[in-house]
């Protein structure tokens, strides 16, 4: 049976909070002195190379590579150095600044701070959509060569002790899964990274392939270690990852 | 090449035995053409309880075991032109195939290794990872298959956690009969089957010889190779039986097999790269199995088995352009076992069983390092079982079983069950059944040594672990260990608890329905984990007791039997089976709300636990069918068989370990058979049969998928029985 009385006395209700609300917005429109908000981007970085296979070994055939870091710089969205980069001057004096936030060599992520570089870069891996993020933690953050807590492996004697990286390294630690039969690396979905950059502004981050090409679905046959991620980048100061009153 | 050796020695002996037997029985046959031949008439309609052994270790009506039971006839393997043990479970309620190295039955959602495999009573060994090839064993010369649902550990000790699948050959006739069948079929394939039987009141002997050759197919002709090689299998089978007086019974079963693939494939996707093997393969079994029954007195049997089995393989991949042998790979498993067993009747109402034996084993082979002095690795075994039934009343049924288990390589274990079976009628039957299974640890999981070349990773059974970090961290090899190991527990045996409730019911004569839900609890399951990091960034993996799982569901079989005139008869079974198969992980990950999934265009989205379709190779629903249409006047039999089964995750393509995606799935099939066969007297004494059949004749194929899932094959068969 319907209730009349209250189906109306609801729709009283509602108008005057439809009311209200537009009252509200226009007053806080009048009275905020701040230009109006810009949405921010989603940028994509695309095949970044993470010390890909240079070549096989001519004995054992398996691949082999220069095994160093392409570090990136999130604010102009590219590579700072390759690590197609062997020159150790240029690795040097590449390396030591706060230019580059991040960098990337097969799994393993690090990010310029702590044990891993001069900035004051430091990341959390959060358990939610990149969607779902719209404004970074305020706390949480942690430095390279500082992480007491990366997932612990029950084992019957005793727990494993994972990497000291911000983000742990490992199958289902971090960022990926590796899926032994398929020999597959894929990223978890549903896992952000929330980060500061070398120079403490805030960025989410998320990756979308660990293969040449971003493949869908996922192909073991495309060449590996080639990341492409997603991001958005906070450049105002602020943890808001939606919208930025810096003009850019 | 001990295996040439032993197949060589093997043909001789088949040509010695056989062919004199041969002559003999023909001989006998022509001697006695009046001799009753309705023995082997397969047209004959007879309905009576059938007998089985299994689910208790002793003689029982099928209606009246307290556990899960269902037995398969070789009247029904025959009309449905079954020849492999696959052939049968394909359609039966409650196992589902699943390919892993080989094809292997899924019982209660539980992967082969948790269903123990016996021949005559005896355990059949050969698993591939944990996979016991069912295509690999051939029907001919059974009378029947018995399947326990359920865990059996309490009587058969490791690997019957899921449930056991006892193959039953029947007891050598009385008098002299022989059997000879020919088949041919689509992809060049053959089953030839030639069985000679002669007896007396005292003794009998029976002589199965079976060849089975398969020409193979390719689903996939774009990629160099088969999808399954051509392959020629012989089977020998030998049963006999003598009374040496009314207190002495003498059984001995022995049977070979002898397995020769050969097949062709590419390594590599680019065509530039591509270079192209021959695989060749050498499969050899035996097992001989003497077993001596002493009627003690009216009321105590005393069983004594000894059993002896061996299991060989041999693979060879050779570079096609200049012949070199690139890869190599042996295995050899032996198993000896005695046991001894004690039935003893305590007037009408009592009957106690008891057990015990000791059981030796030893394996071979290129990944097995050897643990003891040179040889591979050794272990031994003893236990000791008891069972006790109890009848208050015609109405209850209490069945009590325990096992003790010891094992030089792994942490022993008691294994107890309980099972009541309540008959409130003649009509309707109600049983539960608490119980505990158990497997134990593989060999791969105890013994492996094995260090990946290309990859360059090494993977270590729990026994070798020890010696093998050191003698890398000896070579300076080890870059990180995770952890002590010397401090390691010794590995578990995988272990269950498992309800089974349910029930039949026989409405009307012609109807009866059976029902039983299942939840079997397990825990200390054997995962990989990583223990140490080499320097050249490899892992060195162990095997841990990590995980917990659980499945549940519910068995439903509906069988129909009816005359439909005096000589027709209509014989339908239909089967059902809901299964969830969980692992406990996943499922509080899930409840957390932390596992999401990525659409294919990027989104990612929350799961649920209703999202969560189980562990990959589960279907949650199937379904099985076997139907049969009798007309003993014409001599004839149709039947069609199948199954169906929902779809089932079988890969995971957006990070998550589980199957969410459509193209993480293969999509639900069903496979229908169907096949005819006219029955008519030859000569005198001599029946032909005539069999023309169609397998999968909806043509579903998953090429890369279900590779053992061939197109739609015919065949056509010939068999005379005199």
């Amino acid at each position: 049976m319907i209730n009349i009385k209250e189906t109306v006395s609801n729709y009283r209700n509602i108008r005057f909070m439809m009311m209200a609300f537009i009252i509200f917005v226009a007053a806080c429109d009048s009275a905020d002195p701040d230009p109006d908000p810009i949405p921010l981007e989603t940028q994509v970085a695309e095949d970044v190379p993470a010390d890909p296979a240079s070549g096989r070994d001519p004995t054992t055939g398996r691949a082999i590579s220069n095994n160093l870091f392409t570090l990136y710089d999130l604010d102009a969205n590219q590579v700072v150095l390759s690590s197609s980069v062997t020159d150790p001057a240029q690795r040097q004096s590449d390396s030591t600044g706060t230019v580059w936030d991040l960098g990337f060599k097969s799994t393993t992520i690090i990010f310029n701070g702590g044990s891993s570089g001069p900035g004051e870069a430091s990341a959390q891996i959060l358990r939610q959509s990149f969607d779902e993020v719209v404004e970074a933690p305020a706390a949480g953050y942690i430095s390279d060569g500082e992480n007491a807590d990366c997932p612990q492996v029950q084992t019957p004697i005793g727990p494993r002790p994972g990497s000291t990286l911000a983000i742990c390294t490992g199958s289902d630690n971090g960022w990926y899964n590796y899926d032994s039969n398929a020999g597959l690396i894929s990223p978890i979905p549903g896992r952000t990274i929330v980060m500061k950059t070398a120079t403490g502004n805030y960025a989410s981050l998320r990756i979308l392939s660990y293969y040449r090409g971003n493949p869908n679905p996922p192909d073991t046959n495309a060449p590996s270690r080639y990341y492409t991620f997603e991001f958005i980048i906070q450049t105002d100061g602020s943890r808001d990852l939606r919208n930025t009153v810096s003009m850019k | 090449m001990i295996i040439q050796r032993l197949s060589q020695s093997w043909m001789g002996l088949l040509w010695t035995v056989c062919i004199p037997v041969c002559f003999f029985a023909l001989a006998a046959n022509a001697q006695q053409a009046s001799s009753d031949s309705s023995q082997t008439d397969s047209m004959r309609i007879v309905q009576m309880d059938p007998v089985i052994v299994t689910a208790t270790r002793s003689e029982k009506i099928l209606e009246d075991v307290a556990v899960p039971t269902s037995i398969i006839t070789v009247d029904v393997m025959e009309r449905e032109g079954a020849l492999r043990l696959g052939d049968v479970l394909a359609n039966q309620m409650g196992i589902a195939l699943f390919d892993d190295h080989g094809t292997g039955m899924q019982v209660q959602g539980f992967a082969s290794d948790y269903t123990l495999v016996l021949l005559d009573g005896e355990p059949m060994i050969g698993r591939t990872a944990g996979t016991l090839d069912v295509d690999r064993i051939s029907v001919k010369g059974l009378s029947h298959l018995e399947i326990v649902r359920g865990p059996s550990s309490s009587l058969y000790g490791s690997e019957a956690l899921a449930g056991v699948v006892n193959l039953v050959t029947a007891p050598p006739a009385e008098s002299m009969q022989g059997a000879a069948s020919f088949r041919i079929g689509s992809h060049a394939t053959s089953d030839m089957m030639l069985q000679m039987e002669g007896g007396l009141k005292r003794t009998g002997l029976r002589l199965v010889l079976n060849r089975y050759a398969s020409g193979g197919y390719d689903l996939t002709p774009a990629t160099y190779g088969p999808t399954t090689p051509s392959f020629a299998d012989w089977t020998v089978d030998l049963r006999s039986r003598f009374v040496i007086s009314d207190r002495i019974r003498v059984r001995l079963g022995a049977r070979g097999a002898l397995e020769n693939q050969e097949s062709v494939f590419a390594s590599g996707t680019n065509e530039f790269l591509e270079e192209r093997y021959d695989d060749e393969g050498r499969r050899l079994e035996w097992s001989i199995h003497p077993e001596i029954e002493l009627q003690l007195s009216s009321k105590f049997r005393l069983n004594t088995t000894l059993y002896g089995t061996g299991y060989q393989t041999e693979t060879y991949h050779r570079r096609q352009n200049d012949g070199a042998l690139n890869y190599e790979d042996k295995f050899d498993q032996t198993l000896v076992k005695a046991e001894m067993q004690l039935d003893m009747l305590w007037g009408a109402k009592h009957m106690t069983n008891l057990g015990g034996g000791v059981i030796g084993e030893q394996i071979g082979g290129s990944r097995y390092g050897a643990t003891r002095g040179d040889s591979g690795p050794e272990s031994t075994q003893s236990y000791l079982f008891a069972q006790h039934e109890w009848y208050p009343s015609g109405l209850l049924h209490f069945n009590t079983s325990i096992r003790f288990d010891h094992h030089s390589d792994y942490t022993g274990r008691v294994t107890p069950k309980f099972a009541v079976l309540i008959r409130p009628s003649d009509k309707i039957r109600l049983r539960a059944s608490v119980g505990s299974g158990f497997k134990a640890p593989a060999f791969r999981q105890l013994y492996l040594s094995f260090t990946n070349p290309a990859g360059g990773y090494s993977v270590f059974g729990s026994l070798p672990m020890l010696a093998g970090i050191r003698r890398l961290e000896a070579e300076g090899q080890i870059e990180q260990k995770f952890f002590d190991l010397s401090k390691m527990d010794p590995l578990r045996a995988e272990s269950s608890i498992a309800f089974n409730l349910g029930g039949s019911i026989e409405p009307f004569k012609w109807l009866h329905v059976q029902a039983n839900v299942f939840h079997n609890n397990v825990r200390d399951l054997i995962e990989t984990q990583p223990v140490a990091q080499k320097t050249n960034g490899a892992f060195v993996y162990g095997y841990f007791n990590l995980a917990r799982i659980y499945t549940r569901g519910i068995e439903l079989e509906t069988k129909i039997q009816s005359h439909l005139t005096s000589n027709a008869l209509v014989d339908i079974t239909l089967g059902y089976q809901f299964l969830q198969a969980r692992d406990r992980e996943v499922v509080s990950a899930l409840k957390e709300g932390t596992v999401f999934g990525r659409y294919s265009n990027g989104r990612d989205y929350r799961l649920r636990l209703g999202d969560y379709t189980g562990m990959f190779g589960r279907s949650p629903h199937s379904a099985s069918l076997r139907a049969a249409y009798t007309n003993t006047t014409a001599g004839v039999i149709a039947s069609i068989h199948g199954r169906w089964r929902s779809r089932y995750g079988y890969r995971d393509l957006d990070g998550n370990n589980l199957a969410n995606r459509s193209d993480e799935f293969v999509p639900d099939y069903a496979v229908l058979g169907v096949a005819v066969t006219k029955t008519f007297s030859l000569v005198r004494a001599v029946e032909a049969a005539v069999q023309i059949g169609l397998d999968n004749a909806f043509d579903h194929t998953y090429p890369t998928l279900v590779p053992s899932l061939p197109g739609r094959r015919g065949y056509v068969s010939v068999q005379f029985n005199f």
